[in-house]
This record gives structure tokens, sequence and C-alpha cells, in this order.
């Protein structure tokens, strides 16, 4: 079962941002051959907002994620950088710390969470399991049953059906909204959602996504979603983190990535470009050609530019800073800034 | 006399639910047409696809290829008919044998089908390889499919479905595991060989997107729960749909414009986007938002509304414009 994994910070200063991660660099592997799978990113996650965390397969989107719970899969560690969760280094806890600290804080739903549900378990006798592990949020068992209830019902699912189903007995798009109910039991302040909507089919995409919205605007819970469908986050994210071969490339509202004509990354415009929708016909649909280059052997200079339309001598040897108008729009692109002042990292 | 003429198949499986996954469904496609399936998990497109590829035979009705019933072809004809029709499947490991190289899957059929050699066989396995986009060299024919990436594996399933110079070619869900960014050349891939080959596709997607890029100028069929409920010209099905089903299944996908998508969510429909079809009258009554007494009384048969566009739907003029497609208009004019 998806297991919430938490990590329970203490609260204290009002400054810092909500979470903060800063040169966070992840590698897989010893220091000659590694795979830099997150490299260099610096993000911060603002409380109560949707944070959409896009780039094509291999980017490094679920490492960030794992590497926010402290979960990334052994070789993989944080070699580099900090995250700040509530003035708390998360990247020096020891697992020790993560183990004991059993909270409340961050949950996630994994990629591919509706087939991790324990088959021989109704799906009430797993949430009752989860309920007696943390007496500390819910000293009456009753009071933890009732809001999982009050979750379904978020959710669009019938509780009293869902309580006694085995998970074969589900769709996949109602397993993954179970997931979701599941992944908010311990009222945690930050989700985070690894591929919610991916091999759903359209009515299901659908009812995630508005279920999603509807739990937020309830329970006001932050939420940090990956996924590589960018008309997923036109219409639930309300910022965006583009990640590309490890690195961040371009950060922004959600309107400001997808306006057409403003500042963007290449890479980003490429890649709404090349989406079939139905709001194109086939004309109008650009492929990018070329794929994400190997993160154990990324090229110099800017990762994108073998693949780039606008890419010149320069993006071929210095590798562009991310930078950031008044805004806090950033986009990482030689060409893109150079026409630009008063832009700052 | 089409190429492919599916008539009235109903199928229901034996160690299923008792309930008929396909009903009533006929269909045909012309020499290179493109005839696009598509509808939610579970409709019955696979189960369709099989049995065009001869993978399954149908509980009723026939299925004819060249004016053949397929299910009475013996031997020779049967040899050719298998030759000629070939399926990519949704899971690309129903397409390649994890046990089996690239090489290994590839040349087998072609030396039986007389279209290669054992003397050029390698040479013409290195030119499906290039065809289709992946490297070209006999190292690649050694190699496993857990080796590959999801893009080359399903490269490898085109290769394969190719190999043996098929005419129709059913592609199950072909894009649906891969990035969006390889999308377009896996399709534009198999568009190639539509228009160089002449290749008549049955292309299933749940994907309206994608459907919309591949089956230009072809025909798109909507299935609800082993009914076909609409049918038409692919451009007019996606942006004048007539069933309040096909209507709900465009209203519902997400769209990657974050002004229009605010606005769609402000104008929420008011069918049921999931739950299970009625047992009489109209499949699509329980979920409907135009649903009335007529439905639950009388099943709807599906009927040509003029040009070629069916729907079975009573009240086929009532379903709305699309609110997308009338803001995308108000923002052009
Ligand atoms: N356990 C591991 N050992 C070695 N390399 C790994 C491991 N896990 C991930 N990687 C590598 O790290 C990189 C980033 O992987 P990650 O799973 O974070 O990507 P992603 O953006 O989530 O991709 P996807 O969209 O396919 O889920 C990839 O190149 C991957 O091969
Ligand atoms: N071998 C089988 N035995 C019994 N029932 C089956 C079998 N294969 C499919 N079914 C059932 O038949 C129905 C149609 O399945 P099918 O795979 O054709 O749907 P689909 O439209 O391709 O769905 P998806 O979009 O999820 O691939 C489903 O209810 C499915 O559970
Ligand atoms: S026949 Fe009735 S229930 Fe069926 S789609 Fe038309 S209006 Fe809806
Ligand atoms: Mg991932
Ligand atoms: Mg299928």
């Amino acid at each position: 079962m998806t297991m919430p994994l938490t990590v329970n910070a203490p609260v204290d200063s009002n400054a810092a941002p909500f979470l903060a991660v800063e040169h966070l660099t992840v590698a897989f592997g010893d220091t000659a051959t590694a795979v830099k799978a997150v490299d260099d990113v610096s993000l911060t996650i603002s409380r109560g907002e949707i944070l959409a965390l896009v780039g094509e397969s291999g980017c490094g989107k679920s490492t960030l994620g794992y590497s926010l719970l402290g979960i990334v899969p052994p070789p993989g560690k944080a070699t580099e950088g900090s995250i700040r969760f509530k003035g708390r280094d998360v990247v020096r806890l020891s697992k020790h710390e993560f183990d004991t600290m059993r909270g409340r804080d961050i949950s996630m739903v994994f990629q591919g969470a509706m087939n991790a549900f324990n088959p021989v378990l109704t799906i009430g006798a797993q949430v009752e399991h989860i309920l007696d592990a943390h007496p500390e949020v819910y000293p009456q068992r009753a009071e933890g049953r009732a809001y999982f209830n009050h979750l379904l019902h978020l959710v669009q699912l019938q509780p009293d059906r869902i309580w006694r189903s085995f998970e074969s007995q589900l769709s996949g798009g109602m397993k993954q909204r179970v997931a979701i109910a599941v992944a908010l039991l311990l009222k945690p302040e930050l989700v985070i959602l690894d591929e919610p909507t991916t091999a759903l089919d359209v009515l299901n995409q659908r009812l995630v996504i508005d279920v999603l919205k509807d739990l937020h605007a309830e329970l006001g819970t932050t939420v940090l979603f990956v996924t590589h469908d960018l008309a997923v986050v036109a219409e639930l994210a309300t910022r965006v983190a583009v990640m590309y071969a490890g690195k961040l490339v371009e950060t922004g509202t959600v309107d400001e990535i997808f306006t057409r004509g403003g500042r963007r990354h290449p890479y980003v415009a490429a890649l709404i470009d090349a989406i079939p929708s139905v709001l194109k016909s086939g004309l109008t649909v650009r492929p990018i050609g070329g794929s994400v280059p190997s993160l154990a052997d990324p090229p110099p200079g800017c990762r994108f530019a073998p693949r780039c339309r606008l890419a010149e001598p320069e993006c071929h040897v210095t590798e562009p800073p991310l930078l950031g108008d008044r805004h806090g729009h950033r986009v990482a692109c030689h060409v893109i800034n150079r026409s630009l002042e008063g832009l700052s990292q | 006399m089409s190429m492919l003429e599916i008539q009235n198949v109903t199928h229901t499986y034996s160690s299923g639910t008792g309930r008929p996954v396909l009903k009533d469904v006929s269909l045909e496609a012309g020499r290179g047409d493109v005839v696009a399936i598509v509808g939610e998990s579970g409709c019955g497109k696979t189960t369709l696809g099989r049995m065009i590829a001869g993978l399954y035979s149908p509980t009723g009705g026939s299925i004819s290829f060249d004016g053949q019933d397929i299910s009475a072809l013996r031997g020779r004809a049967r040899a050719a008919w298998r030759r000629k029709v070939q399926m990519i499947h949704q899971d690309p490991y129903g397409s390649l044998n994890p046990g089996l190289t690239i090489g290994a899957t590839l040349s087998p059929g072609m030396l039986k089908y007389g279209l290669a050699t054992r003397a050029n066989v390698q040479e013409r396995m290195l030119a499906l390889l290039k065809a289709v986009g992946l490297d070209a060299t006999t190292d690649f024919l050694q190699r496993y499919p857990h080796q590959l990436s999801g893009g080359q594996r399903q490269r490898a399933a085109i290769a394969r479905s190719i190999a043996l110079e098929p005419e129709l070619i059913v592609a199950d869900e072909v894009t649906s595991m891969l990035d969006v960014s390889m999308r377009v050349a896996i399709l534009d891939l198999l568009l190639t060989f539509k228009k160089d080959r002449g290749i008549t596709f049955v292309f299933i997607s749940h994907d309206f997107g994608v459907v919309r890029y591949f089956a230009q100028g072809g025909r798109i069929a909507v299935m609800f729960f082993g009914y076909i409920v609409e049918e038409g010209p692919t451009e007019e099905v996606i942006t004048a749909p007539k069933h309040p089903y096909t209507h709900m299944l465009l209203e519902a996908i997400p769209i990657p414009d974050p002004a229009m998508a605010r606005e769609r969510a402000q104008a929420e429909g008011d069918g049921r986007l999931t739950g299970d079809p009625a047992d009489s009258g109209c499949v699509f009554a329980n979920r409907c938002p135009l649903a009335r007494a007529r439905c639950r009384a009388e099943r709807p048969a599906l009927v040509d509304q003029g040009g070629g566009h069916s729907t079975a739907c009573h009240f086929s003029d009532e379903v709305p414009p699309l609110l997308h497609v009338e803001l995308a208009n108000g923002e052009a004019a």
C-alpha cells in the first residue's frame, strides 16, 4: 500500500519559504561514472500552491520528489546542496531521524501507485493499519476513520464500498483516487503526487484533475505533482518547474509558461508545440526531434543545445544560468535572456 | 466491397461476466484508409482489434478481408491473410517476445513467407531497423527487448509489424506508453508507411489529440461499452460531435491552454463521468445529461445523420457545441 512517508520538522522560522531546495545534486553511482539525476537544482515551494514538475522521461523528476522525502533509492544520494523544510535541512536527517520522527508533514503517492496496494487485504484493513501506526495523529481511531470517509467523498468514491473492496475490485482510476485519499489521511502539509494521471483514460484523468482541485480548495494542502503531460499542468498547476536532463530550465506561473510569444525556454516552447491536442489540427504539431541526452555523459554548455532551434555557438560551450525577472519567472537560456535587463540569479 | 468489413460482430468472453463485450458492431475500412477507434478503458477496443487481426473469433457476426470471411479461410489462403494483417499491441511485450533478440523476432516470418532468403535476411533486417529509425547495426539485432528504451521498443514492435509487408495494421495504443515528445515521431513513422506503402490502419486510442493527428482525413468510431455510438469523418467528430458521450469525452480532455481550461472549468458539464452501462434502452442513459423516458424505453439505432456521420442517440440535435471550439472560434473572430 502507498504508506504515506512522513517527515516531521519542528515548527518555527516564519521568514524561510515553506520548502527550499538549494543547489541540490543527487547522483547514482561513484563519481567517475555517476548519473546526476538532479544537477544543481534550486527551487522553492510556497505554502498552499500547486506546483507542477514537468519534463521528459528520465529527466530526474521522480528523483527530485524522492529526495524531498529522503528516500532516493541506493546507490543514489544527495551529494551536494540542501533541502530546507520549515527551517530544517532534510538532506542532513539520518534515516533513524526520519523513522523516529513519524509525523504528518509530507506524504507521497508514487508513480504507478495504482499497483501498490496489498492484494490480500481490503482497503479498509490497510487504512486501519496506518491508523494503528499513528496514534499521535488520531488518538481515537474512529476519528481517523471518519476523516478517511470524508476524503473518499471528496475524491468522489463511496466510502462503504471502498472499505470492503480488495484492490482487484477497483478500476485503475478508482485506485488512483483511493491512493490520493490515503496520502491525505494523516493531514500532511505537503503531498507529492508522481504521475497521478498517467495510464488513465480521458474521463478518469478528468476526475483526478477535478478531485485534486476540490481537495486543494477544501484542505489547502500544498501539492507538488510530477508529470510529463503539459495539458494536465495547464489544468491543475498554479506554478510550474520544468526539468531537462537533470537541470531546472524554467520556473514560472502557469500563465508565464504557456503564453505564446512570452519569455520562455526554447525547450518549453518546443514541448508545447509537440503535443498532439484536440485544439490543434494535425498541421500545427511540430515534433522536437532527437532525445534527452545520457545523464552519465551530458553535452557541454546548454544540455538542450543539440536539439534547440535557437542554439548559437555559445550554447554548446557555456552553461546558461537560470535567471529570473522581478516576478520570479526564471529561464536558463543564453538567447532568450540576452536582450533582457535586470535579470538576476 | 471494402478491404475490411466488420458485420454485426458480437462477442462474449466465456471467462468473463457473461455480458457481451462487443454488441452488433459494424465497421468498414477501404484500402489505405485510417479508421480510429476511441472510447474509455474497457469499452472493447482491444477485443475488436484482436478480432480484426484474427487472434480471437467473435461469438456472433462476421469479419471479412478482401471479401472473404476470415473464419472460413483455410490452408494457403489463411496463411496469405495472416501475413497481410498485423497488429502492434498496447503493451510492447505483446508484440515482442522478451526471450528473443530483435533479430530472432524479425527473421523467422520473413524467411517463412519468402520475403528474405538466408543469404539476405540480415541485410533486410538492417534495412527495417533503418526504416523505423533504429540503429541499423548487427549489434542492435543481438539485443533483447529489456535492453531497449520504451521508444526503441515501440519502434522494434513497428519493425516486426511491417517486416511481413502487411496491407492492414491494427495499432493498439501505440503511443500511450511513450513520452509526449516521442509520440509525434512514432505517429509520423506510421504515417510514412501509410503514405508510401498504402497500408490501411485500424488505430486504437483513447487520446483524441493523438487520433486527430493520426486520422487526419480518415474516420473515427466512438465506442461505449461494446456499442459504436458515433462514427464519422475525423474532423467532424472531433469538432462537432453528435453523440452526448463523444461530447462528454471531448469536454473532459485536459487542454494545454490555462486560460481556456479555466473558462471550461466554470461551465462544468452535468453528465456522469463514470458508471455502468444501462441494461435496456440506450446504453449511455445512466450517464447521459440529455437522457429522458424514451432513452430508457427504446434503444437508439446507429443512424446516418447526413454526410456519412452516424450516431446512436434519440436526441442528437440537442448535443451542444463544444466549449473549447466556441472559445477558439471567438478568439479567431
Ligand atoms: N536506481 C537507479 N540507479 C541508477 N540510475 C537511476 C536509478 N533511478 C533513476 N536513475 C536514473 O536517474 C535519471 C532520472 O530518473 P527519474 O526516475 O528521476 O526520472 P523521471 O523524470 O522521473 O522519469 P520518468 O518520467 O520516466 O518517470 C534517469 O536517467 C535514470 O536512469
Ligand atoms: N480474455 C478476457 N477474458 C474475459 N474478459 C475480458 C478478456 N479480455 C478483456 N475482457 C473484458 O472485456 C472488456 C473489454 O476489454 P478490452 O481490453 O477490449 O477494452 P479496451 O477498450 O481495450 O480497454 P483499455 O482502454 O483499458 O485497453 C473489459 O470489460 C475487459 O475486462
Ligand atoms: S439516446 Fe438518450 S441517453 Fe442515449 S445518448 Fe442520446 S440522449 Fe443520451
Ligand atoms: Mg518518474
Ligand atoms: Mg485496450
